[in-house]
């Protein structure tokens, strides 16, 4: 089997390899971490595009290709160039800047945020004390917003992605309830987060509601792409035995789709969990309040440290979602299950083992 | 062109009469012109040709999911494919159009319920719809009983909760064959439906298919390339010809062979 450049420099392992490093030089020499990362950016950034060059020479046989995706890039930069107005000098404070941003407010985290509140007293047994923790409390909630609204917005987003699909409906009621998908798709969530803050008030009752909709606007994209994508031979053979649409919806879309709207479903209880984690900063709920309430009082050693559990328990959802998912798409006919390892190491290596 | 009917049937309604009937695609070009077809219970009319020539387009034709360009078409005495209509014909595409992530009896069933629809429909719309033959209809397990002898007719009784995508090639033309026997239509329009069958299932499913169309007075619309099978099972051979057959025809015309 032929492999590609792109498979074998996945951004999973990179992201290991990086963190592992900084763990390292954490232990070593902690003092001089901030300067290591610093100097790890520009070879980043500089790698990435000679990474992404070299792609593209490799993959696209077609010199047109090649010399638009080139042109492509080298534009993206002459507009970068015009929006930085010459003002390349600003960048020249930013890595010092940096540093002591780094070393003086954010580093060393503060991990009393996953020590137990002063009040309410925690009763619990001492090893669980932290269950009575901010972190612990905010990231429940945020897990429960996410998991409610997905459910909820997937109850909505159903019928509505039937009624939208173009293969079911004639096209005037299918334009009808794109342009619905669309309105609830358009505004991020954490703006439907704000509307509803002042229409019920803070908390994550406001941040299920702003969420909900969100999620039905984009989980209904995916799900009437899912059915314009289906076989049309079932379609038409139902159509013909004379099939009411409600019979052809259950008896035939959602089986013959039901894959694809379970894999969107875990999708998007991932991506609710990830925004989740914003809709807070207005008030909606979830581990964002607290993130807010210590950026106001400035204890950036705080921030950090939600923001490292966040980046772990993301980090965590993602792959069990992977996992989750990998039993419900298939190759071809019969359905591939995926190794706890193939979740680790991209597809390209494991490929290579065997 | 010389129709073959038995005596006795002249008097009865035809299921299907196309007069004059253009098909195809495209408005400007049509691929089938049919001077005269009609097809009455109890029948079993074969349409062989060269493929490509338009023998699905017509089947899809009469099956309401492509509109004729021009003439005149009538199923079960309706011009247009209503619903009820729709109800009584079974269709057995090429592809089969199963349900593939479900079961055996998932699929049966779907044609089970659409032949269920109908006769609760037929009930609504009589007369007197009495409330007792309606709700029998509504909770009796016909539409179960009847997939169920349906999949036992085709012999896959064992296969019953096995997912379509776990099925040979003709156990799966088997089960489409099933899902329209559970069915009960009027007319029975198959694509192929022997196709990728060892000789001894053949002919099973051939033996279940004719015994059901002449006992409940059906009739059997098929498209077979294989002109020689044609001739074995059906009672009339439908020929469509582009001049590949017959090479002193002008224009692509259905014509009706003597068997």
């Amino acid at each position: 089997m032929k492999r590609n450049v792109v498979s074998f420099v996945g951004p999973l392992p990179f992201l290991l390899y990086f963190t592992s490093a900084l763990l390292v030089m954490y232990i070593l020499a902690p003092q001089k971490l901030a300067l290591y990362i610093i100097s790890a950016i520009p070879i980043m950034i500089i790698s990435l595009i000679a990474l992404s060059i070299i792609a593209i020479m490799i993959s696209s046989g077609n010199y047109l290709i090649k010399l638009s995706l080139l042109s492509t890039i080298l534009f993206s930069f002459w507009i970068f160039n015009e929006m930085v107005d010459g003002d390349w000098g600003r960048l020249s404070g930013s890595f010092e800047n940096l540093l002591i941003f780094f070393s003086e407010s954010l580093w060393p985290p503060d991990w009393s945020v996953i020590e137990p509140q002063a009040y309410p007293v925690c009763t619990v047994y001492p090893l669980f004390d932290f269950t009575c923790s901010t972190a612990w409390i905010g990231l429940v909630e945020t897990l429960k917003i996410a998991f409610v609204s997905t459910v909820f917005g997937m109850m909505l987003s159903l019928p509505i992605s039937l009624l939208a699909a173009r293969n079911l409906n004639y096209w005037g009621v299918s334009y009808i309830f794109r342009f619905i998908l669309a309105s609830f798709r358009s505004l991020p969530s954490i703006i439907w987060a704000i509307f509803f803050v002042i229409l019920v008030g803070f908390g994550p009752l406001s941040g299920v509601l702003a969420m909900t909709v969100y999620t039905v606007g984009y989980l209904g994209k995916l799900q009437y792409e899912a059915i314009e994508g289906l076989n049309k031979t079932p379609l038409y053979a139902a159509q013909a035995m004379g099939l009411s649409k409600i019979q052809t919806a259950y008896q035939v879309v959602i089986p013959e789709s039901a894959n694809d709207l379970i894999s969107q479903a875990i999708f998007m209880f991932e991506y609710n969990f990830r925004h989740g984690t914003v809709i807070g900063i207005v008030g909606a709920g979830g581990i964002g309040y607290y993130i807010n309430l210590y950026l106001k009082f400035l204890q950036y050693d705080k921030v950090i440290a939600y923001l490292i559990i966040i980046f772990i328990v993301v980090l965590i959802i993602d792959l069990i979602s992977i996992f989750a998912r990998s039993f419900f798409t298939e190759g071809g006919d019969t359905p591939r299950r995926q190794s706890w390892i193939g979740v680790f190491l991209p597809s390209a290596m494991l490929r290579s083992e065997k | 062109m010389d129709k073959i009917i038995a005596e006795g049937e002249v008097n009865r309604n035809p299921i299907i009469k196309l007069i004059d009937v253009e098909i195809g695609y495209d408005y400007n070009q049509p691929l089938v012109k049919i001077p005269d077809l009609e097809i009455f219970p109890g029948e079993i009319v074969a349409i062989a040709g060269p493929s490509g020539v338009g023998k699905t387009t017509l089947l899809r034709t009469i099956a309401g999911l492509v509109r004729p360009i021009s003439g005149m078409l009538e199923v079960c005495g309706a011009t247009h494919p209503s619903k009820p209509v729709r109800g009584s014909l079974g269709y057995v595409p090429q592809r089969l159009g199963l349900v593939r992530h479900t079961s055996v009896i998932h699929n049966v069933m779907i044609g089970a319920n659409a032949g269920h629809n109908k006769s609760l429909r037929s009930i609504l719309t009589s007369e007197e719809p009495k409330f007792s033959s309606i709700w029998s209809k509504i909770t009796s397990k016909d539409a179960k009983k009847h997939a169920l002898s349906a999949i036992e007719s085709m012999g896959l009784t064992e296969k019953l909760n096995e997912p379509i995508r776990k099925l040979s090639g003709g156990q799966q033309r088997r089960v489409a064959t099933a899902r329209t026997l559970a069915q009960q239509p009027s007319l029975i329009m198959a694509d192929e439906f022997l196709s990728e069958l060892d000789e001894e299932t053949m002919k099973m499913v051939l033996n279940e298919v004719t015994e059901y169309i002449r006992n409940s007075d059906a009739a059997l619309l098929v498209v077979e390339h294989d002109i020689s099978r044609a001739k074995s099972m059906a009672d009339r051979l439908l020929v469509i010809d582009d001049g590949r057959v017959n090479p002193f025809i002008s224009e692509v015309t259905a014509i009706e062979v003597k068997i």
